[in-house]
Order: C-alpha cells, then structure tokens, then sequence
C-alpha cells in the first residue's frame, strides 16, 4: 500500500484500517449507511441517481451503469439477477481482488443496493478460481453480512430479500467476458454467447440478468451516500468519480491509487514516487494489456475514457503497467500474445487460428528468426482478427501487437536485420564451401 | 399495358421490411437473416457454421459484411448468419464492399493455417465447402510457415462415425445437430482455443437412467470414451463443411465425379423420405438426405442412410429358381420354365382348395397393386394380406377408414402445428424416426405437448420433452379410456384445434385399442394419424392388398363396388370373389392344416410373423410355395419356384408414406435386367390366362388409378367385421403362462433383412436389454447389470437387465435382440411371460 | 510429257539408294525413344516398397479421355500397403483410350504415376489392354519388400514424403543404389 496520499480516497479510504474487512470496522466507517437510505427509496429513485451520478462501468467498457440497470424489465414475471464479475485476469489488472480482500463488506453493500434497485433477488459473485484467498474472505464476508441481517430474507425490515452466492471460476480469461461468464455460473462450457439476447433480456438461466463489475458496485453506496452532485465533483464531465489505478512495473512504489478519473501518467508517476531507478520510461499500458499501449510522449494524456480513446487506446481497466528502457518490445509483446493464444476460448476462427498465428511469428521473431515481411504479416492478421471476432478478446489480443509496431518498429526491424545479416553469413559460408 | 413508374416506392408488405443490399433495394421479411437475403439475391456469401435449420452461431465468421443503419455504417463488419434484416439497413457483402472481401479472406486464410493437406485423401475433396469457398474467396498462396496442429487421426466416434480433428473447422453444425434436433448431444467441444476439438463423453452416461454400455458391448470401441450413438448420426457427416466427419461405409469409395446421383425413396419406414443415391458402375456408394422441407427436411436416420448394402449382396438371386423333384435343391433356370411351373402349379392350386398371397410390407404401391389384383383374378380368391406382423380384424376395420386419407389429414406439418400429440402404441424413434425429429422439433419450437401412451419413460419421451401416460402392455385401451377422467389437461388438449393421436403398428397387438382410439378421437375431435413400421404397408392397403378391402378401399362385400371393379378391369360380371379373405394367421393356418394348396410369398421374414412356428409350419405343408424375393431366406428354403426382383433401387414406382404422400420415384441403376413384382406377376397371371395389365410400373399405376375411380363412384358400405370367420386366435398369445407381461417393440437398427451387410451401422444398435423395475427386479433375485432371462413355455432368452420405471410386473424386451422375440418365445407385446435371474 | 521424264524418276530411286537408309527395322531394331517420350505408366513406390499411391483419384479426375479408374482403399494395422490412411486399392489405366497427354502425371499429388518410354501398348485383344495394378507397379529395388507391411521408415507418412530417401539410406541402401523407382536407372 503506497504511503503518498491518494488524491480521493473513497474506495480505498478504508484499506488502511486494521481488519479492515471486518464488519464491525466497516460498521463503524459508516459502512452499511446506504443501504438503510437505499432500502427506502423506490427502486426507480436509485436507478436515476446513478444515472444522474455518470458512474461508468469499471470493466473496461466504461457502459453507463444506470443505463445498464434501467434495460432491467420493471415487472418481476421471470426472477432477476444481479451477477458481479469477479473474474479479474487482465494482465496487469488487479483492483478488484484488493477491494474484496480489504473491504469486501462495500461490494456486498453494492449488491443489496444494486439488486433492490433491479428487483433482484438473487446475486452471484463469479469470483476468478486462482484467487483461493480471496474466495474464502468473501465467504466470510457474506456470512456476517447474512448474519448481520444485511441479507436472506426482508433485509432491515424493508421486506427486501436478497441472497448472495460467491461462486469460483474455474480458470479461463474467457469467463471475463460477460456473456461467458454466464455460461460458466451455468455450469457450462465458458463461451461468448451471441447477442442479442442480451443478458438484460435473457441472460443467466436465461432470466433478465444484469452483469457489473465488482468496482462498480461497490462505487454505488458511495453514491447513494454523497449524492450524485458530490460524486460529479470528482473526475470529468462525461467520466465522472473516482478510480482505483493499478500501478505495476518499474516504478518505485507499485500499488493501488484511488484518483478521480483524467488524471495523468506524470501525476500518477509522482503518487508513485516516480520511475525506478530513474531508468527512464519506455512504454506503458492505459488498461491492461488489451489496451494498446503507449510511450513516453503519453505522459500527459488524461486517463478517462474520453482522453484515452482520443489518444489511440482505451481506458480499459487503468491497470497502468510501465516499462522501462531495459524492455524489449517485442518481446513483452510475444508474451502477451502468448497469453490470449492460451486463453482464447476457440468459438471463432480469428481469435482461435489468429492468435496461435501471430504468437508463432512472435516468438520466432524474438528468437532472432524474423524477416521483415513478417511484420507486414504481422499487421495483416491483426487486422484480420480486430473487430472480426466473436468477443473483444480478438481485439484487446491484437492491440499491443499493433500499438507495439506503431511505436517501436525499428525494434522489430532491428530483430529481421540481425537475422537477415545471419542469413547472409551463411550464405557466404556456404559459397566458400 | 401500364408500366409502373420508377419512382414509385415499393410496398412493403405486412411483416416485411425494406433494405438495400449491395445497392440492391430488397423487400424481406422480418427476422429474415442477411445471409438469406442475400442468397435470394443471388449473392452467395461464404459460410461454415451457418446452416437454415439450426440456430445461429456465428461461430466461423466467413460470413461477415459491411452493414449500415440508419445511416451510420457499423463499426465492424457483422456476421450476416446471425444478424436479421432490419428497416432501412445498408447492407455491403463482398461483391461491393472491399471490407467484407477482405475480411472474408482474411478469415479464410485463417482457417486454413491449421488446416492439413489432406484433400487428396480425404473423403470430402471435391465438393467440400472448405475447398470450394477457398477458391472463390480465399488467397492464392498461403503465408503462414510455421508449424501446424496436429491429431492423431482419425477417430472412430462410432463404428460409423469417424473424427479428423485437424479438419474439423469447428463450426459447430454436429453438435449443434445433435444437440438440437436429434437429442443426442454425444458429441460436445472440448479443450479451448487451438486446441478446441470435437469429442465425446469420456466416461459415464450422458443421460442419467441411460449406462454408457459396457465397454464390451460396444461395438466400436473407441479411444475417446462412451460412442457417439444416435440414430441420426450420419446428418452429421452430411452437414459437416469440411472431411471432419466421415463413414466407415463410404470411406474412401469414391469422389464425386465418379457418382451419378439421382433422387429417390427411402424404403425402410413409413415416412417416406427424399433421398439421394449415388451410385459408381452399377453400385449404389452412398446415400444422402434429400431436401423435402414437407416430408424429412434435410435429415434421416441412419437405417436410411446406410442400410442399402443387401441390394449389392454376393448372394442376391439374378436368375428364377426351381426347385429340383429328385434332388431337392433349388437350381436355375429359365423364366420361361420358371413361369410356367408356377402357373401351372398355381392353377392347380387355384382350381383345388385354394392359393394364398402374403405380400410382406414393403411394396410400392404398384407391386402391391399387381398382387392384389393377381389375388383377385389369377388366383381367384381374397386370401391376401399384407401385414407380415402381429395384426387384427379390429385393425382391418379400423384401416378401412384409413384409406384414401391425404397429407389434408395429418401431416408432418400438422404435427410440427399440433397444440398436443398422443402417441399411442408408438415408440417414434424406433419406428418412424423422422416423425420423431418433427415431434422433438414441435416440442423444442413450438412448446407441442407430446404425451406417450407406454410403458416406460424411453429416450423418445425425453427427447419430445414428453409425458408418460404408463400402462401395462396390453392395457393402452383401458388408459385412453381413463383420460377423460384421470388426465383432463390432456383431454382438454385433445379437444383443442390440431390436437393428433398417433398409432403405432403395435396397436393392433392390444385387444380393444382401436375401438378406444377412434372413441377418443371422436369424443375430442382430434385426428387419428396410423403410422405403419413399414414403408409399403400404407400403399399395399390403398391397392388392396387385404382380405376384405379392394383396391381404393371398398369391402369386399360391397356388391356394387365388386360391380365397378369388374367393369374397370374389364372383366365379366361376378367373376370377383365376394366372400372376405383370411388375414396372415389364417392363411397360415390354413396352409399349415391343408386348408390351401399353394402361397404366393413376397418379401417376409417368418420371424417378424405373430407365430414364426406356424409359418414355418405352413410353408412346409403348403403344396407349392412361391417366393418373389432378392436374397435367400427363410421362405426360399421352402419354396418351390423363386422368381428374383428388384430392389428399390433397381425399379420405379412409388411408397405411400405414413400421411398417405405419393412418393415416387424412378429407376436408379438402370441395365440390371432386374423386374420389378409388378411386371413378374403380370407375366406369371399371363401363363395363368389372366391379364393384369401391370406390364412396367407405369401400367399398374395407371391401372391402379382406375380401379380407384371406379371404386369411388359407388357409396362405400360401412365395413363389417369381414374376417371373423377365418382368424384364429393368435397362437402365440396364449400359452405364456408367466406372471409378467411384456412389452417390445423393434428398435430402429436391428437384424432386419434389409439391414444386412452393414456391419458398421450395425455397431451403432442399440444394446439389447431386458427392462423392468426395480421392484420387479428385487422380486426376482436380479441385480442391476446382471442377466435376467425371460421364457415362456416356448423358450427362453437371457439379456442384460437394466432398471427403468416400467410399472412392475412388466419386462420390456426388444422385438429383435437379435433373435426374433416371437421365435424365442412365442409371444408379442402384452404377452405372459416369466422372469428370473440369468447367467450370460 | 517429256521422253526423259520416266528416266527422271528413276534417277530419284538411284540416288536414294546411295543415301543413308531412315526405315527403323522394327522389330528387330529397338531404338530408345527422347528421354521424356510419354510411354506406358508406372506407379512408383517408397524406398521400403510401399506404394506411393493414395487412391485420391486425381489422375483420373484429370483424364481427359477418362482412360484412368481408380478406387480407393483403407490402410489398416493388419495391412498397410502406403504410409498414411489411404492406398489405391484398384487402379486401371486403358490404353485404347489414353491419348499420352501426361495430364495424370501432372495431377498426381505423391509423384506416384509417372511415365515410363515403353511404347509397345497394342494387341488384338481389348481385355489385355487394360492394365490393372499389378501391370502399373514399379519393380522392387534392393530394399524393397512388397506390400503390404507396416511403414519400415519412419512413424508417419510424414517421415516418408519429407525425407523417404535419407531414411532408406539410413536402413542400409548403398549410395550406388538407387531408391527411386521412377529415375531412369531404376527403369532400365
């Protein structure tokens, strides 16, 4: 946990506290306060406020979040549900398990919030598998909170119910997207659904289903405690609150760092303590590794979704990860690849053949093998498999290959040059022969 | 003349929208996908998964194009297979969008990465759509030069079915197939990414209550674990875009140049479905589903699909056979010798006490015609019967109304429409299976409410989402009659617009049931559909192949309509036989105690008969036997003269489906010198100074017509029971004096005749078992997946036992398993039989 | 018509038989044909014997005198007579009807058919001019061993088309040898 000040700290005002993910310490940090107010209001009053917040979708996406809810039907014929995607895998991402494992009591706050607000009476938290710690502390979260009478049956008197199940992924990137993530918690196979339906009109168990990130949710008792003009104050005008910045890689104090939305590299940079070393930055990731990348120049960029899109990126879930001078391109790139190779679900042909594809030349480039029309190869396919595949994995999997070149082709020029001159060596060798 | 204006905007119909496709103004209807669309128009966008009977995927995404809506040209080019027509939309496919082109090549090229080169080898080359598509939208050169995935290949799936997994382009048509329109989802993806495949279970039972068999039983096994086993398997290979999915049958037989194909009949089961033949130098290699969106769509079973071998046996019988006085075997000989043997012994036959036909149920209509009318006028008698399985003269009467029904009636649409289906005495997937696709599809699209009237919760139960009405075997009349006050949503169902009851050909093993479903159908106004096992028995009743019924349909007895014929046939008049015939039991029973000197036997099989001893016995002691047949049986071992015809393939003519459909068809293998019944019979009644007019095929339906308008002209007599005096009770049904009742049926792939020579559609039957409770079970000393043996006085058998909810004191044993249960036991459905435990 | 014109003609007789005679005494001369003369067909075979023909059909899908009929087979544990899943179960060309194009040639994926200069393709009974496989299969080299027996060379068809020969070299086949029955030395 870093020991600058964050610039607001809401989510993470929290963390800091001893057993923080206590229900007595969150009692007693006007946690479960919302709810009571929440409980009160007609459902339509909370789906407005948060409209009227802005609060943007967490995941990457950056969906209006009270937009989302209001697709929800208002008549309750089939059962509604409330399913928290918890199924962080994003490489460099790494908010959410914090946020669970230090106050995971404002996620099941969300949750009662959300779901009174969508008339649903049934909340699933698909929680990422490897995370066993994770796992556990939300279980027990739960259990205090069902204890606490904060859910199970007429929750406050209010004759709201709500259960909550924490279910475990079984480890694929896949079930972070939304649609397969519903696959999964049905117990099938995790693959991308086709849409429509979208899950607002059939989704899991094929009810109206609403999917939120666990970031989002837990924004939402905030709201409803300060308000949507207090929560405007915060961030942009059309990217509005705070957010949790993952700051990984050669920095001097990686970590969480709650700031309004807009703020840029350089201020992160200074929360940060600055690069490591002093070795100066190379490149660096808005949101992840689908987020294509950027360089130095970027410093300046405001990290909202508006700015970084204007940029040539998105914002994606700001797991800002930096490198230095001492990274090869190309290399980081092969290994990212190397990861959607191993994640793509296989449901459709870009992302599936694609992947294994552009992760083949990859490595082979990297192993000095390369020629320069592979990086015309390179490109051609990547622009086979953007905005071709079924979900965005093809995407975000082609992102830092072509952001990589935009920015750092020399780089990869220079791999094919010592290859080409190899090749001619040996050429002479064999004439002398 | 008025020319309409240019300008003049194009109505749009109700329901339909307006959209431009490749600046081509086009009218379509709602929820119509683009891909159709465009095919309307001519423009044949690429595709793998996308097939019109199943639902999107939009998994390959060869398909995409270039769409605009209102106005604003989506980001992404969209997959046309699962994106709908919409008003006003802009609509780009690759013949004028270079996005679309591109992409489409694009995705073409990465299809191919993994893709081996095996199209020399494989079965698919030449009209595969992998191959086809690649030429027309793919690249030229290829630039990928690392290393491929590999499989080991290939994989039996089935003893039919076999997977190439680095083929397979994963769309997802076969286990789409399985899973949505046969019920059958053995097959599912497995692994993830590149390594994605096609699989099957690897242990246990897809479905609770079915085991996976014992590895033992299994006739192919399989190095991926529980067999791909369905009976509609082979619309798997059919469907698949690529040489993933290949028989063993057809394995490496032939390439499509070679084939000449040519539509034709299926001639195993009352459906009637459109096929496709293909046939190299004389020899039939494959057969394909036909497309008939009225009858089978685009699926069959595979009984249809594979079972066409017999016709190409090394024993087929080319040349007529006499039997030799001093030798005793039969030798070849001339037709000319051959006919005028059996003409002479046949008008012998005729002048003495009597010659009988026994049809067999697989005639077309105008070979059922030819015997009908040779019964009448060269043998001079009604002593015919088509029904060469358990039967009634209930059922007589009851088919009596049958005749002259049309698709108008029930057909397979009326049944996809149905509110409610009854199925009585009927198990759809073994005995009619398209039927069954229509039931399970009405039930899945449509929320049809099938109810079975049975014994046990069986996979076409399940698979239709149906309800069990059980009963005792034998005890379906009783039940029909209970629904009324036990089960009043399924009579209020029944009453409903549309509402069906299908009947089965076991009904006519049930005392009584006929009766209750026409008191049923009466009561409720929902119409009664019969559906034979057979594909020639709904045609042989229509030509009047049955002791009391004429061609067309009127009684026998009905002196006016004896009078019509007569003028129609040109013949003088009351040279027709007046008296009702005897059904199948009574001929036997005649012949077997001298009551007849002479059969006419076509295609039957003894052991399919309600009494195999008696048929055995009667065609011993018949003075003359003869059989029209193909391959030597059980018939030919006691005949006198065998005469050689032709097989489906080898004719022309026309089965009458279940819903009462022509479907004809016309001579496949031309040149085999082979004659169809028809014409055998019109030169055998020749000889015997008749005329029948049913020279070629054409002849006898021509004939046939008009005997049928003859009929029509005079009002039909209701029918009396005409048969009473001749039947016999049913030898078999009595003598089991066991405690148990039995219920069979035959299951689709069994030891059938015309199954022959097929072993790798034979691996795919299903196990035979003996079926009972749990309780009966216990009563019995009998564990599960232990033997079980059932016996009568007559004989015993011992299968496999298998707990399933029959109500106790009901064992279920197939009809065939494989020998014949009426051989073995004597007895048929509803029969007492006793139980104990066996050893195997 | 000139008095001397019969002469003339005389003289064309009298000084050929002082030129060099172009008449091939054929039978009893037999002079080879130009090296790529498009004689009779061979169906050639991998360095351990095995067939080289996958029955895919091709040669007779390029046929533009529909000489060629193939059918093909199923390699099984028990009998293999090609590496890989697929042989040439029944293979007739016939030479009434081939007009020596070399299409098939060109069309056979595996190098399998070739052509060798053998031109004495006539008889006077039809039959007899429709080779079968056994008429069509290269002779066994040193060795080779007739099919069918399991792949001597490697585990897959792979080893076999990627580097059949080296292999071979490798089991024993001296270098003077030749492992190739379509190159000439192995034809004469």
């Amino acid at each position: 946990m870093s020991t600058a000040d964050p610039v607001t700290p809401v989510l993470t005002k929290r963390w800091l506290s001893p057993n923080s993910w206590r229900l007595s310490v969150y009692e007693q940090l006007e946690g479960y306060t919302a709810v009571k107010k929440a409980l009160s209001k007609p459902p339509e009053q909370i789906v407005a406020l948060v409209k009227d917040a802005g609060l943007r979708g967490r995941g990457g996406a950056g969906f209006p979040a009270g937009v989302k809810w209001s697709f929800m039907p208002q008549n309750e014929e089939k059962r509604h549900y409330l399913v928290i995607n918890a199924d962080e895998g994003e490489p460099g991402t790494c908010k959410d398990i914090p946020l669970m494992m230090a106050d995971p009591h404002s996620l099941i706050e969300g949750c009662v919030i959300a779901a009174y607000a969508m008339r649903s009476h049934h909340c699933f938290i698909y929680v990422r598998g490897e995370v066993l710690h994770c796992i556990r502390r939300l279980h027990a979260a739960v259990r205090e909170a069902y204890d606490a009478g904060y859910l199970g049956k007429d929750i406050l008197g209010s004759g709201f119910d709500l259960d909550i199940t924490v279910h475990a992924g079984a480890g694929a990137y896949i079930c972070g997207e939304e649609t397969a993530l519903l696959d999964s918690l049905e117990g099938r196979r995790g693959q991308p659904r086709l849409k429509p339906p979208f899950p607002a009109a059939a989704g899991l168990y094929a009810a109206p289903t609403t999917v939120n990130n666990v970031e989002t949710i837990a924004t939402v008792p905030f709201i409803v405690n300060g308000g949507s003009d207090w929560f405007r104050e915060m961030g942009t005008e059309k990217s509005p609150g705070p957010k949790i910045f993952s700051i990984s890689g050669h920095v001097e104090r990686p970590g969480q760092y709650e700031a309004p939305l807009g703020t840029t590299l350089r201020e992160l940079l200074e929360l940060a303590g600055g690069m490591k070393d002093g070795v100066p930055l190379k490149f660096w990731t808005p949101g992840g590794s689908s987020t294509p990348m950027f360089t130095a120049e970027h410093l300046d960029v405001p990290l909202d979704f508006e700015g970084a899109a204007e940029a040539g990126s998105m914002l994606g879930t700001t797991a800002v990860m930096v490198f230095n001078e001492t990274v090869s391109v190309p290399w980081a790139v092969m290994k990212w690849t190397q990861f959607y190779e191993h994640e793509s679900c296989g449901k459709c042909t870009p992302c599936r053949e694609g992947t294994y594809w552009l992760a083949q030349v990859l490595e082979r480039m990297v192993e000095g093998k390369g020629t320069e029309e592979d990086i015309d190869t390179l490109l051609d396919v990547c622009d086979n498999i953007l905005g071709r595949s079924f979900c965005a994995l093809g995407d975000g999997a082609v992102s830092p290959i072509t952001s990589g070149i935009q920015y750092f082709r020399d780089e990869f020029l220079a791999l094919c040059e010592t290859n080409k001159s190899k090749q001619s060596e040996s050429a002479l060798v064999g004439a002398q022969a | 003349m008025t020319m309409a204006p240019e300008e003049t905007e194009t109505e749009v119909p109700e329901g339909h929208v307006k959209l431009i496709v490749d600046g081509e103004e086009v009218i379509a209807p709602k929820g119509e996908l683009l891909i159709r669309t465009a095919e309307r128009l001519g423009t044949v966008i690429p595709r793998f998964c996308d097939h019109p009977l199943l639902d999107p995927a939009g998994a390959c995404r060869q398909c995409l194009v270039e769409v605009e809506m209102g106005g604003r040209p989506m980001p992404k080019p969209q997959a046309s297979c699962t994106m709908t027509v919409a008003d006003g939309m802009v609509v780009k496919t690759q013949r004028t969008s270079p996005v679309a082109d591109k992409a489409q090549q694009g995705v073409m090229e990465l299809l191919l990465i993994n893709h081996p080169l095996d199209c020399p080898v494989c079965d698919k080359g030449g009209e595969c759509p992998l191959q086809n598509q690649a030429m027309a939208h793919g690249r030229a050169s290829s630039r990928f030069v690392d290393t491929k995935r590999t499989f080991p290949k290939p994989l039996p799936i089935s003893s039919q079915v076999l997977l190439d997994r680095e083929r397979c382009v994963l769309c997802q048509r076969c286990t789409r197939f399985s899973a949505q329109i046969a019920g059958d989802p053995f097959i599912e993806l497995l692994e993830r990414g590149v390594h994605q495949q096609v699989g099957t279970a690897e242990t246990a039972a897809v479905f609770s209550g079915t085991p996976a068999p014992e590895p033992s039983d299994m006739a192919s096994k399989t190095s991926s674990g529980a067999p791909f086993q369905s009976y509609f398997s082979g619309n798997t290979i059919q469907i698949c875009p690529v040489g993933a999915l290949t028989s063993a049958a057809y394995r490496f037989r032939s390439r499509p140049f070679d084939l000449v194909s040519s539509p034709s009949v299926c001639e195993h089961c009352s459906s009637g479905c459109a096929e496709r033949t293909d046939f190299r130098r004389g020899k039939v290699m494959r057969r394909l589903a036909g497309d008939d969106p009225d009858v089978n769509e685009e699926w069959i079973c595979d009984k249809g699909r594979f079972a066409f071998r017999y016709a190409a046996a090394s024993d087929r019988i080319r040349k007529p056979l006499v039997r030799d006085a001093k030798t005793g075997e039969l030798v070849e000989t001339s037709w000319t010798e051959a006919l005028r043997v059996a003409a002479d012994a046949l008008s012998k036959a005729r002048d003495a006490r009597g010659a009988a036909v026994l049809t067999g149920g697989r005639l077309t209509v105008e070979d059922a015609y030819a015997y009908s009318k040779f019964a009448r006028i060269a043998l001079r008698t009604n002593d015919i019967d088509f029904r060469a399985r358990a039967h009634s003269a209930e059922e007589l009467d009851f088919l009596a109304g049958v005749v002259g029904t049309t698709p108008d009636h029930v057909s397979f649409a009326a049944i996809e429409r149905a509110p409610t289906v009854l199925c009585v005495a009927i198990e759809p997937e073994d005995e009619a299976p398209i039927v069954f696709l229509r039931l399970r599809k009405a039930a899945l699209k449509h929320s049809t409410k099938v109810v079975h009237v049975g014994q046990w919760t069986t996979s076409s139960v399940r698979k239709t989402n149906g309800e069990l009405l059980a009963c005792e075997p034998g005890g379906e009349a009783a039940a029909l009659d209970g629904i009324a006050q036990h089960a009043k949503d399924l009579d209020a169902g029944l009453a409903e617009a549309g509402a069906v009851i299908l009947l089965g050909e076991r009904a006519a093993e049930v005392v009584g049931l006929f009766s209750a479903v026409q008191r049923l159908a009466e009561r409720t106004g929902a119409k009664v559909a019969w559906i034979p096992r057979r594909a020639g028995e709904r045609g042989a009743l229509e030509a009047g192949a049955a002791p009391t019924l004429l061609p067309g349909g009127a009684a026998v007895s009905d002196a006016d309509a004896r009078a019509a014929l007569e003028s129609a046939w040109r013949l003088d008049a009351g040279v027709l036989p007046s008296s009702p015939g005897r059904d199948t039991t009574g001929i036997l029973w005649a012949a077997a105690t001298g009551d007849l000197d002479a059969l006419v036997v076509g295609g039957i099989d003894p052991d399919d008969l309600p009494d195999p001893a008696l048929a055995r016995k009667a065609l011993a002691a018949a003075g003359f036997v003869l059989s029209m047949e193909m391959r030597p049986s059980a018939v030919t071992e006691h005949a006198d003269v065998v005469l050689p015809i032709a097989t489906v393939d080898e004719k022309s003519g026309r089965f009458l489906n279940w819903e009462g459909r022509p479907r004809p068809f016309t001579v496949t293998l031309e040149g085999t010198n082979a004659l169809p019944d028809c014409r055998v019979l019109d030169t055998l009644a020749v000889e015997m100074d008749a005329d029948l007019f049913t020279q070629t095929p054409q002849a006898s339906f021509a004939d046939f017509e008009r005997a049928v308008s003859a009929g029509r002209s005079v009002v039909r007599e209701t029918n009396g029971s005409g048969t009473a005096e001749h039947s016999r009770p049913h030898a078999g049904e009595s003598n089991g004096n066991g405690k148990l009742k039995l219920a069979t049926w035959r299951q689709l792939i069994d030891e059938g005749s015309l199954q022959a020579g097929e072993p790798h559609l034979a691996g795919t039957a299903r196990t035979a078992v003996v079926r009972l409770s749990a309780a009966t079970a216990r009563d019995h000393g009998i564990e599960p997946g232990e033997h079980a043996t059932v016996s009568t006085e007559r004989g015993e058998l011992t299968l496999p036992a298998e707990i399933a909810d029959l109500p106790d004191g009901v064992v279920w044993v197939p009809a065939r398993s494989p020998v014949s249960i009426r051989t073995a036991l004597g007895v048929g459905h509803g029969g007492a039989v006793s139980l104990s435990g066996g050893t195997a | 018509m000139g008095m001397f014109d019969p002469l003339k003609g005389f003289g064309v007789t009298f000084s050929t038989m002082f030129k060099k005679v172009v008449t091939e005494q054929y039978p009893e001369d037999y002079y080879p044909t130009a090296p790529r003369y498009h004689g009779r067909h061979q169906l050639n075979r991998h360095p351990d014997g095995l067939e080289k023909c996958v029955g895919c059909e091709l040669c007779a899908w390029a046929c533009p005198a529909d000489a060629i009929f193939v059918e093909g087979g199923d390699n099984t544990e028990e009998a293999r007579y090609s590496p890989g899943e697929r042989y040439g179960l029944d293979y007739q060309i016939n030479y009434l009807r081939c007009i020596g194009c070399g299409l098939c040639i060109e069309a056979c994926p595996t190098r399998s058919l070739t052509m060798v200069n053998f031109y004495e393709l006539a008889d006077d009974d039809r039959q007899k001019l429709i080779y079968t496989k056994e008429d069509l299969m290269a002779p066994l080299l040193p060795g080779m061993e007739q099919p069918p027996h399991p792949m001597r060379l490697g585990e897959s068809e792979q080893d076999y088309y990627v580097h059949g020969p080296e292999l071979a070299r490798g089991r024993g086949v001296p270098s003077g040898e030749t492992v190739e029955t379509s190159v000439e030395e192995a034809i004469q």
